[in-house]
């Protein structure tokens, strides 16, 4: 286990060079640049060349490269370019917020979405199953900023009971950032429910199909047993799979939720640093969504085995 | 007011230069502040702040920041004229190239040290640093409308800045609010290792604490020392009534909304006027428009294929219905703008205002002489500024019953950004940042294209007339120069102007003393909030 898990860190290195690599090409092929967008509609020709010298800009792109790649690998992300900031705390700060909410959120939406997902298998067809169908159907057809609003116009600003925008520390004010987390947690929770629900149902059908849970039966176990015992460890694999891939894309960001309720997370600081064209913002947000993506991998192949034991993480 | 000037300077006075030195030559004494009041008020920006280096790496967030904290020498009042800040009096040598500055008395520091000349002198050697890259630099080292050759701090409270050659636009630059106002800061702040470090300004709040990502909050400066008066524009009597001012960061246009309505938010600068009639019923909103001198309009790159001959750019000039499209994308809140000089500028007269009217069957003959046979005009828009993109609907569909095919092509604002830069486009809908001078309106368009790209009227007797403008005092002259330039302009019509943009704030019942005006800038002193 320890060299197969050594195995797929070492993999991980060509990965983020390659990476690194289509990022930074990316990143330069965008129009604009962050002096043009520094001085708007005015500044001169040798204002901008200025700038632009005083920023490495008007080195060629494969030095350019080279020297973010070697200071990548110190750990040093450089600094932004609009307030000079040092890009990697700033991209761990603003981490806390985002790996805070979606966490909490992709928990919940498991939980619910696993025991709504088997209800609906157990009682499929019926006027309940077709409910929660339709239902997940729905809240997935609904993108995430909408659900968000709807939710902020009717919680924070109809009822009054939520606060509409702002952000506090959990360190700081725990209870008054569980207030503040409220809105955007329920979001999340809500979308990605329908989306763990569905997948669950799906998985969990397939294995109320097999004999052995008819056998499970007519040794005369409970129906929540045979649920408990039997359809669900051996249904949740591939949700799990799900769950893992969840959780990899939205800790990689959920800028649009993120602008909605104001919180500086990091979906909301790569969003700005692709506006501000700020470089090496958004380089490191890239380069270090893609490395959460691949650490979120690899722990979910690494507990595949628990859920499915004819995998073996070897 | 003239009587009190010195005579031999009044002789020599220049243009914009003679108002302003005029009024700083009445500058009041000091006055204490009102008496304060206090909470919290909290408005909105809608990108996190860039910097407080005034001038530097900065953009309209950022200034409306900074001017809390910072002051120049000189700033602009409510009429865009300039009036006087930290400077009592100004100066102005007989053969206009000298400005003597004198000092307002008592005046100090966030951190409680006097403001000297000494101060203003590092202040301004720092600007014209290039080092420093200050968005201005350019307006004072040769390339713009002046050239600073000598600065001198002869005593405390004197401050001697010498130009080249003379400059009617000098003290107009220097109150410039993309340029900082030129502001005056205390020496610390500079950090040790010689880069930005903290704001120490004069102004009436003071630095606090920047929640990155959420927040920028400032307190009242208890040592503020406030002109005499009334408010006028960033100068005239400034109280800071609230303890502390917080702008809060909403990037999303409908959570500004709801923070407005729900109290979370006290101001909304930048309000969309599809909201003003929402907020009409509301007893616990309140509204403010103001015209402002932004000038939005349509660029073309005249030496582009199609575009390039005028009669083409005429054409779509003339399928253009102004009124009905500028009364739909500002919801009747402004009047189209047939000029480069905003209607707001003094020197908006009769020939700027004359009407365009609409003539299809004139465009479709001009077309026809041009040999236009419906070949696509790609028209570069953004959505960044929905009146830009809902104007650029307009008139692409205006401009088609006249048969003209004009292809949208959105672009994110960067992106756009970046092509105006470049001069590679074939035309544009765009907005110009306001220039509080006409001269300086042309000049945002003329210039030589092989050294400036950006630049779209490429015509060096527009320039000659432009440079006189920069120089000349007489109004009238100068008016004469304005109209001059709108008829070359209009012959050569490398931009379609269609209206100047609106500052719009919307604010909650319990707050009083906020208003809009041209400049379009968030001012929070004065404001009382229950």
């Amino acid at each position: 286990m320890t060299g197969y898990v050594l195995r797929r860190l070492l993999m991980t290195i060509p990965t983020l060079l390659l990476v690194s690599l289509a990022v930074f090409v990316l990143v330069r092929l965008i129009p604009g640049d962050p002096v043009s967008l520094m001085f708007g509609d005015g500044g001169t020709p040798e204002q901008i060349a200025r700038g632009r010298a005083a920023l490495g800009l008007d080195q060629p792109v494969f030095v350019q490269f080279w020297r973010w790649l070697t200071r990548i690998a110190v750990g040093d992300f450089g600094n932004t370019i609009t307030d000079g900031q040092a890009v990697l705390p700033l991209i761990l700060e603003r981490f806390q917020v985002s790996a805070s909410v979606v966490l909490v959120s992709v928990a919940m939406a498991a939980v619910v979405g696993v025991t709504i997902g088997i209800i609906a298998a157990w009682k499929q067809d019926s006027k309940l199953d077709v409910g929660i169908v339709g239902l997940t159907t729905v809240i997935l057809s609904i993108p995430t900023f909408w659900l968000g609003l709807l939710l902020l116009l009717l919680f924070g600003l109809k009822l009054g009971w939520l606060p509409v925008i702002g952000y506090v520390p959990i360190s700081e004010e725990p209870w008054k950032a569980m207030l503040f987390l409220l809105l955007p947690v329920a979001t999340l929770t809500l979308h990605e429910s329908g989306v763990v629900t569905r997948m669950a149902r799906a998985s969990d059908i397939e294995v109320l199909r097999l004999e052995y849970i008819t056998h499970a039966r007519a040794k005369g176990l409970s129906e929540a047993r045979v649920l408990a015992r039997h359809v669900l460890p051996n249904a949740f694999a591939p949700t799990w799979t799900l769950i893992g891939l969840i959780l990899g894309n939205l800790l990689g960001g959920i800028a649009v939720l993120e602008t909605v309720f104001t919180l500086p997370g990091l979906g909301r600081l790569l969003a700005d640093g692709v506006f501000a064209r700020d470089y090496p913002v958004v380089q490191g947000c890239l380069l270090f969504t893609a490395l959460l993506y691949v650490i979120v991998n690899l722990v979910v192949d690494l507990f595949y085995p628990l859920f499915d034991p004819r995998v073996s993480a070897e | 007011m003239d009587n009190l000037l010195n005579a031999s300077i009044r002789k020599h006075l220049l243009g914009a230069s003679l108002l302003a030195a005029s009024a700083l030559a009445l500058a009041p004494a000091a006055q204490a502040q009102p008496a304060p009041g206090g909470g919290t008020l909290r408005s909105m920006i809608n990108a996190d702040l860039r910097s407080t280096d005034p001038g530097v790496n900065r953009d309209l967030n950022s200034d409306a920041i900074t001017m809390h904290m910072l002051e120049g020498l000189v700033a602009y009042r409510e009429n865009l004229t300039v009036g006087p800040m930290l400077a009592q009096k100004v100066d102005l040598s007989a053969d206009g190239t000298t400005y003597t500055f004198t000092l307002r008395d008592g005046l100090t520091f966030h951190n409680g040290k006097p403001l000297t000349s000494d101060d203003v002198l590092f202040a301004w050697k720092r600007y014209l640093d290039p080092a420093t890259q200050w968005r201005c630099l350019s307006e004072f080292d040769g390339k713009g409308s002046a050239k600073v050759v000598d600065m001198q701090a002869p005593d405390p409270k004197t401050f001697v800045i010498r130009i080249e050659k003379p400059s009617a636009l000098f003290l107009g630059q220097m109150a410039r609010i993309d340029c900082g106002g030129s502001a005056i800061y205390h020496r610390d702040s500079i950090g040790a290792d010689g880069k930005w470090a903290t704001p120490i300004g004069t102004g009436p709040y003071m630095w606090s604490e920047w929640r990155r990502g959420q927040s920028v909050d400032l307190v009242r400066f208890p040592g503020y020392k406030s002109l005499d008066g009334k408010p006028d524009g960033l100068t005239g009597g400034k109280a800071a009534i609230a303890e502390k001012v917080r702008f809060i960061i909403i990037p999303e246009s409908a959570s500004a909304k709801a923070a407005l309505y729900s109290g979370a938010i006290d101001v909304r600068p930048d309000f969309a006027a599809r909201d003003l009639d929402e907020v009409k019923g509301r007893a616990d909103i309140r509204t403010g428009t103001h015209p402002t001198m932004e000038t939005n309009g349509i660029l073309f790159q005249v030496n582009e294929p199609i575009v390039k001959d005028v009669r083409i750019r005429r054409a779509i000039s003339m399928a253009i219905n102004r009124e009905e499209l500028v009364d739909t994308v500002t919801f009747g809140l402004t009047r189209p703008a047939n000029s480069m000089v905003p209607l707001a500028s003094p020197y908006s007269g009769p020939v700027q205002k004359a009407e365009w009217k609409r003539d299809i069957p004139g465009a479709k003959k001009l077309l026809a002489e041009a040999g236009y046979r419906g070949e696509p005009i790609k028209m570069i828009v953004t959505k960044r500024f929905m009146s830009l993109f809902d104007g650029a609907v307009f008139v692409q569909s205006m401009a088609k019953e006249a048969g003209i095919n004009i292809e949208l092509e959105v672009l994110e604002w960067a992106a756009q950004l970046d092509l105006y830069g470049k001069g590679t486009y074939q035309s544009m809908f765009f907005s110009f940042s306001a220039r509080l001078d006409a001269a300086l309106s042309y000049e945002m368009i003329a210039g030589p294209k092989a050294t400036q790209t950006r630049k779209v009227w490429n015509d060096p007797a527009a320039e000659a007339l432009i440079s006189q403008a920069m120089v000349i005092s007489d109004v009238a002259k100068r008016q004469a120069l304005f109209d001059q330039l709108h008829a070359k302009f209009m012959e050569e019509l490398p931009m379609i102007p269609l209206w100047n943009s609106v500052d719009i704030a919307a604010w909650r019942s319990n707050v009083t003393g906020y208003t809009t005006w041209a400049a379009s800038m968030p001012r929070l002193w004065n404001v009382t909030i229950k």
